[in-house]
């Protein structure tokens, strides 16, 4: 990186090169986050907006995993907490935590983010298939990355699945 | 001896007279006339010692009987006279005697002859003047020659005593010469040292002024880093407010920053959506928000070093407080320093002009120990001469003594009581 190169310039110059990898192979891409210390991508078609994790109000009667609500472009959006919901600890709301805006077909739904590591393009040949014989967790997985080190490696999740599931459980309470 | 012819003679020539006229009267008439034979026996024996022969009236014829008893009264007369001399020539040879007793032995106690002899009485008396007077004469000598001895004695001792004395006092002064002579190289040490004292003084002087100068400059020194450390605090506390107004601008580029990376966030996700066209849009708002995370990464280092910067602005803070003690206490410390230099300094002047005194007085003291033991000398020869002197007069006195005792033995030959 050179001083007189603004990130901006930069950014326009790497920018015909993805374009061109792009038409060599296919690509998907995901919007990445962090939770605890679990790295995950979800499709980005599946996401409409990040908001900073504003006051939640939490509602009675619902699954644990469901940390409340919040009021978002008038209306109501149920805030998940994916650690929760997959078994894995608990989310905790810091100034930094973000919420984003997830959407599956009818269905619209905040999931707390501690990070969001931003969106990725990546290679479908390189996502591979959840392991077996994993936890619960696996079934709400369209598989993972690996990346080149062992913490840059993403679980990409089957969103749609995951709300449905989400919403089955909620119901089911 | 001279008194008796005097006498002797008065005595023997109306003697001599009266007999001449009477024997030449007597010799014609034995020759010329028988009747004068009684007359002339008579006479004969008159004139050979018999005083008491008188003429005899019965042999005398009646014509001369006239005659003879005017002879007779003649004879009388004469033998009277005869007697009356021999009498006096008595009594002149006791007082001979006696006069011969007391001038062999002296004795003018027993001197009481008298006499009835009106002619004597007068001499008798002259003599018992002369022996009165002499006999007080004696008696003056005799207790002057006792006063004498006794003053000789008293002088023999008073003068052995002064001999005495007077090798003592030669002793002493002899002694005190010598202690003299110590004192004098004694004053003459304490000069020098007294010297080298004033010396030691000066140079000591010469050294507290300097550190009372060293100890200005100090108090000046610590008064201004005082005042240095015044505005450093002053300086901090600024610093400080400014740290502070660092934090809260951090903190509006902060929230700045967080915002815009939720901004590029949600540009880049409404980029994804518009598929291939938004793609560079997507590029663009990722770089953004990379640029935003940069940014708060920054402030995150910001918020640090403000942390760093309020910690270190606190220990400079307290070290300039503790700084302000200490030039605080140093300047105290450097007051109490500069009066005790200053006590040091009088105390140094004044062992200075004491050293000074000290060293002048001893100098006399010297050139007067120098005096005294000159003096001490002549005393001395004074005093030997003295010794000599007074030697002599124990010598002389000694003499007198014997003297006195030889004289007032020979005056007690003579008896005045």
């Amino acid at each position: 990186m050179t001083p007189t190169t603004t990130p901006l310039q930069r950014a326009l110059r790497q920018a015909p090169d993805r374009t061109l990898a792009a038409q060599a192979r296919p690509e998907q891409e995901f919007f990445c986050f962090k939770v605890g210390e679990l790295r995950f991508g979800v499709p980005s078609e599946n996401v409409t907006e990040v908001l900073r994790a504003g006051l939640l109000t939490p509602l009675p009667r619902t699954p644990s995993f469901i940390m409340g609500v919040t009021g978002h472009r008038g209306q109501v959006l149920p805030v998940v907490d994916l650690l929760r919901f997959l078994s894995k600890g608990e989310a905790r709301i810091g100034p930094r935590t973000r919420i984003f805006v997830g959407v599956s077909g009818n269905y619209v739904s905040g999931v707390v983010a501690d990070t969001v590591l931003g969106l990725r393009r990546v290679p479908v040949s390189e996502i591979l298939p959840p392991p077996l014989g994993g936890d619960a967790a696996a079934e709400h997985l369209l598989g993972v990355v690996h990346g080149g080190t062992p913490h840059d490696g993403l679980n990409l999740l089957n969103f749609s699945k995951l709300l449905q599931t989400a919403r089955q459980r909620a119901v089911v309470r | 001896m001279s008194l008796e012819s005097p006498n002797d003679k008065p005595a023997a020539k109306p003697r001599g007279a009266k007999k001449s006229p009477g024997a030449k009267a007597g010799a014609p008439e034995a020759n010329a006339v028988d009747p004068l034979k009684p007359f002339t026996d008579t006479l004969m024996s008159v004139l050979s010692g018999n005083l008491n022969a008188r003429v005899p009236h019965d042999r005398v014829q009646a014509d001369p009987t006239g005659f003879g008893h005017l002879l007779n009264q003649v004879l009388e007369q004469f033998s009277s006279a005869e007697h009356r001399k021999q009498v006096a020539a008595q009594e002149i040879d006791q007082a001979l005697d006696s006069l011969i007793i007391l001038v062999r032995e002296g004795d003018l106690s027993r001197w009481n002859t008298s006499t009835e002899d009106p002619q004597l009485g007068p001499l008798l008396e002259g003599f018992g003047k002369v022996i009165e007077t002499l006999r007080i004469f004696v008696r003056e000598i005799n207790e002057a020659a006792l006063r004498l001895s006794s003053s000789a004695n008293q002088v023999l001792a008073a003068s052995t005593q002064h001999e005495t004395s007077s090798t003592e006092q030669a002793a002493a002064i002899h002694e005190t010469t010598a202690t003299m002579e110590e004192l004098k190289h004694a004053s003459a040490q304490i000069a020098e040292n007294a010297g080298s004292v004033a010396r030691v003084a000066e140079e000591t002087l010469g050294a507290a002024r300097a550190g009372r100068g060293a100890i200005g400059e100090f108090i000046q020194a610590m008064q201004q880093i005082r005042s240095d450390g015044v505005a450093v605090a002053d300086s901090i506390s600024k610093l400080s407010k400014r740290v502070e107004r660092i934090g809260t601008v951090v903190e509006v580029i902060d929230e700045i920053a967080d915002r815009s990376d939720l901004l590029a966030l949600n540009a880049a996700l409404e980029g994804s959506r518009a598929g291939e066209a938004g793609k560079g849009f997507s590029i663009v708002a990722a770089e953004m928000r990379r640029l935003a995370e940069n940014v708060l990464e920054s402030t995150k280092e910001i918020k640090n070093l403000i942390t760093e910067i309020r910690e270190a602005t606190q220990a400079a803070a307290g070290a300039a407080d503790a700084s302000k003690h200490a030039t605080e206490s140093g300047e105290k410390l450097g007051a109490v320093a500069a009066q005790a230099v200053e006590g040091i300094l009088a105390g140094v002047q004044e062992t200075s002009d004491a050293a000074r005194v000290i060293n002048l007085a001893t100098q006399q003291q010297r050139t007067a120990t120098e005096q005294v033991v000159a003096s001490m000398a002549e005393i001395e020869d004074v005093t030997r001469q003295t010794t000599q002197a007074s030697k002599q007069a124990t010598g002389a006195a000694a003499e007198l003594t014997q003297l006195a005792g030889r004289l007032a033995e020979l005056i007690k030959r003579f008896k005045a009581d």
